[in-house]
């Protein structure tokens, strides 16, 4: 979609006295206060989204911490109980020979987690602090985080299809434990913190200097 | 560019980038073809194909399949003579009687009540459409159903289910015999039919369909 021409405007809407309805994305005048058509508030910029983005990646980030070290599933087999982290569970996966259920385990338990709270970190940093970070690979690493978040879920689902599953007292049992909590809540928390901050504020805080990387 | 006034809202030829706030000429795309922001690269628009009757039979098949999926135990399990069949709700209800309620909330909210409702509201968006009941009453029903999609579509997590599904079969293949039921077909046609609608569904045409 990129021409020369089109290059060479950097036009943005504020400028302009345009705006986006934030939920009908209808193209509004900015001097109105409600979208006509879906009746929305209309906001040229959302300056306490960055706060709450923050407020709510910190809590997640704390709240990453006891998912990592309390036990997430407790399984029983045979009289003999095993407390298992998200790490050890994993580990135990490998020593099980499941390959490839171990690596999606630990994509979407631990590296995604850790990636989107990093990658948060980094996107805010760079608009309170105005790093002098490329834009574009911002918004592209932005977009998927965005998209691979929801996939974390997949740990969750997992314990609740076994919890059902199993259970036979001291022969074969499997329970969540502890840290279910704290990583489900970790899930929601990044998510809404990605959901919540308005992306226009990157390209305004940023000023034109870095604007072609 | 600049000559862009107030008045040139009316004007489908020129929108803004949700997430930069670039102003961007549109032209005419052919379908199946997106256009990104030459910015930041987030998707802008594309050229709406969205018919209503196939968006009708979609969402009927899905809804059809909807009852079962749930109803239907989803995993069975062989173990020393004794059978256990789980279905969704049950798994959610399992972790909630041992006191995780905010895990059961998160499965039964994106696996059962987000999917269903995402499907009923699609549903009932259509029928207003087509069958242009311009009262009032309804013309705010689709408004807060149209304001209310984009938050159902990005809980609804059928596809990480079915996944989940997979890989506890594996994980349990090692202690017991395990069995793919019935109600895992019911809901891996859910999954289908609902992706398909989800590809079908176009926010922003529903939105200008509200205009006219």
């Amino acid at each position: 979609m990129t021409s020369p021409s089109e290059q060479a405007h950097r036009t943005q809407g504020k400028d302009v006295g345009l705006t986006l309805c934030p939920s009908c994305k209808q193209l509004m005048p900015h001097a109105e206060n409600h979208c006509s058509r879906c009746g929305s508030i209309l906001a040229l910029r959302d300056y306490s989204s960055l706060q709450k983005s923050w407020a709510l990646l910190i809590t997640a980030a704390i709240l990453l911490i006891p998912a990592n070290i309390y036990p997430i599933t407790i399984f029983t087999s045979q009289g003999h109980t095993r407390h298992d982290t998200i790490f050890t569970g994993i580990t135990h996966l490998i020593d099980l020979d499941i390959l490839p259920i171990a690596v999606i385990l630990f994509t979407a338990s631990i590296l995604v987690p850790i990636l989107k709270i990093c990658g948060l970190t980094i996107y805010l940093l760079a608009i309170s602090f105005r790093l002098p970070i490329s834009k574009k690979r911002l918004m592209v690493g932005f977009h998927v985080i965005e998209w691979i978040g929801r996939w974390s879920m997949l740990d969750l689902f997992v314990i609740s299809i076994t919890a059902a599953l199993v259970n036979m007292g001291q022969l074969l049992d499997a329970r969540p434990g502890p840290a279910a909590t704290a990583f489900a809540l970790v899930i929601l928390l990044t998510q809404v913190a990605a959901k919540v901050l308005d992306t226009r504020l990157l390209w305004d805080r940023l000023e034109s200097k870095d604007d072609a990387n | 560019m600049k000559l862009l006034t107030e008045e040139k809202c009316a004007d489908t030829s020129v929108t803004l980038c949700r997430s930069c706030d670039l102003v961007i000429r549109k032209r005419a795309l052919p379908s199946s073809v997106r256009a990104l922001c030459p910015r930041c690269h987030t998707a802008i628009y594309d050229a709406p194909y969205c018919s209503l009757n196939g968006m009708l039979a979609l969402c009927l098949t899905a809804l059809i399949f909807f009852v079962p999926a749930n109803l239907l135990p989803v995993i069975e399990l062989h173990f020393l003579g004794s059978i256990r069949t789980t279905t969704i709700f049950e798994g959610a209800m399992a972790v909630a009687n041992q006191g995780y309620w905010v895990v059961a909330i998160a499965v039964l909210t994106s696996a059962v009540i987000a999917p269903g409702l995402l499907l009923l509201s699609v549903l009932s968006q259509i029928l207003i459409i087509k069958y242009r009941l311009e009262v009032p009453f309804f013309r705010d029903i689709l408004k807060r159903l149209l304001k209310y999609h984009g938050l159902l579509s990005q809980l609804t997590m059928l596809e990480i289910y079915m996944i989940s599904i997979f890989i506890s079969v594996f994980q349990l293949r090692d202690y017991t015999d395990i069995h793919l039921e019935m109600g895992t077909f019911c809901f891996a046609m859910l999954f289908l039919v609902t992706l398909f609608l989800q590809r079908e569904y176009h926010l922003e045409h529903m939105w200008s369909l509200l205009n006219d």
